[in-house]
């Protein structure tokens, strides 16, 4: 059996490769480091975090237009990692997805059932020759009614997985380590050790000491189930009494 | 009832065949209030939905929720106002989420318009909105059967409201309290349901302001009456 040679579009579109591989949902993933930002996600006992970069490159830009932090429905929210475009176009079908659900079946959106929906979505992407995938990754926190505090991942691949702690960008690899470690000692922790553990994993990550205006983060507690952005004082809170630990 | 359409199956029959409520649309024979006063709106509604003469829900809650702090008062069809009122909540809460901030009470009664306008051959329903936003306050929109919109400061709907337009023309003065307002509601509502034999039950109030949403009711005997006759 020849190797077959394929018409050299297997880079162009969404078919396969001789090997079994899929170029441009590959090229998808390295699409997502072209933001150049990192975010970290963090399920604690009763709440889960999300912690992302606020790079503002431009001085003319209004920092307070600038985030990527999105609420899909009151109580579910999600960080989004890589280009901007494609983020808000998947956090707009998120909305409509959890809007529908909603409106269909009486009752909210389940966090894992949003993450399935979004990523056989992306799925599609990734066997139709006229659509590109999407080159960003979703980290979705909510809390459910039975399971308690979710963090679920999908990517351009259409995968999606549930996870104690993770993390999407340009220092993923890295930010994952430190995250394992962690897990390894123990995983359950409260509010303030999981907004810790994630704004330490950032810092560590990318050897940067951080004020309050370069940090994004979002939280859901069993408390509040509300999906809630921290206001920079409540940030710089968490900063001090990090800082003060060290 | 099946078994008993077959023994009498002759045309002359067959009308005995189901009680006459059994084949009655469901109704929401209403009456429906709406008032603003300075810092949000009371509402309020009776309770009685029937088939017919038959009284199908003597408990009903024509006040529902369509967002955090805007209310809707349903009168027609039953069938025809729920569906319009998920429809609108469903469109209304993407929206919010979309501007990341509470909607405007016009907002969901420019929706509720669109939805009566475009489908009014086929529905029957008049919708009172009524609900509390920061730009504007407290605002009670009307969209009668048709589908026209307007904002009225105080609105009353259902075939009740037939027999209470003289009442609240007569007794309704700009710049009333909360407390004021919710005499003039349960009132004009008791005046109602005390003539209108498709409305009746409980009042069912509500009042929306910017501190949320506070509901009462007011059971059959603590109506206040009016007439020795």
């Amino acid at each position: 059996m020849s190797r077959g040679s394929s018409a050299g579009f297997d880079r162009h579109i969404t078919i396969f490769s001789p090997e079994g591989r899929l170029y441009q949902v590959e090229y998808a993933f390295k699409a997502i480091n072209q933001g150049g930002l990192t975010s970290v996600a963090v399920r604690g006992k009763d709440c889960a975090v999300v912690v992302t970069q606020k790079k503002v490159p431009d001085k003319l830009l209004d920092a307070s237009t600038v985030t990527h932090l999105f609420r899909i429905t009151e109580n579910i929210g999600c960080v989004m990692s890589g280009m901007t475009a494609d983020s808000r176009s998947q956090v707009q079908r998120a909305r409509y997805e959890a809007a529908n659900w909603k409106y269909k079946y009486g009752y909210d959106i389940p966090v894992d059932m949003l993450c399935k929906r979004i990523a056989d979505i992306s799925q599609v992407y990734t066997q139709n020759a006229e659509m590109r995938p999407l080159g960003c990754c979703m980290i979705v926190i909510g809390l459910d009614d039975e399971y308690g505090p979710q963090v679920y991942k999908c990517d351009p691949a259409g995968y999606y997985c549930g996870f104690k702690a993770t993390a999407a960008g340009v220092k993923q690899t890295e930010a994952t380590s430190f995250l394992e470690k962690k897990v390894k000692k123990k995983h359950d922790w409260t509010y303030e050790q999981t907004i810790e553990i994630a704004i330490s994993c950032l810092s560590m990550v990318l050897s940067i000491d951080f004020k309050p205006s370069e940090l994004e983060v979002g939280v859901i507690t069993a408390k509040d189930p509300r999906f809630r952005i921290l206001s920079e004082s409540e940030v710089d809170a968490n900063l001090v009494s990090l800082s003060e630990r060290d | 009832m099946a078994a008993v359409s077959l023994v009498r199956c002759e045309r002359g029959f067959a009308r005995d065949a189901a009680p006459d409520w059994m084949r009655q649309e469901l109704r929401t024979g209403t009456t429906i209030m709406a008032v603003e006063f300075d810092g949000g709106v009371v509402i309020g509604a009776d309770s009685r939905t029937t088939t017919g003469a038959y009284i199908a829900n003597r408990v009903t809650d024509k006040l529902t929720p369509i967002h955090e702090r805007i209310f809707c008062c349903r009168s027609g069809s039953a069938a025809d106002t729920q569906a319009i009122s998920d429809a609108v909540t469903y469109q209304l809460g993407f929206h919010s989420i979309e501007l990341d901030e509470p909607p405007l009470v016009q907002t969901a009664a420019n929706l509720f318009r669109e939805m009566c306008y475009r489908y009014r051959e086929e529905l029957m329903a008049g919708i009172i909105v009524a609900g509390w936003d920061k730009r504007r306050g407290g605002q009670v929109y009307t969209v009668p059967v048709g589908g026209m919109l307007t904002r009225q400061p105080v609105s009353v709907g259902g075939s009740g409201s037939s027999y209470i337009y003289g009442y609240v023309d007569s007794n309704y003065r700009a710049h009333m309290s909360k407390e004021e307002c919710l005499q003039f509601t349960a009132q004009a509502l008791s005046l109602a349901m005390e003539r209108d034999g498709s409305s009746g039950g409980v009042v069912r109030l509500a009042v929306i302001s910017e501190h949320g949403v506070e509901r009462r009711v007011v059971a059959g005997n603590q109506l206040p009456s009016f007439s020795a006759i």
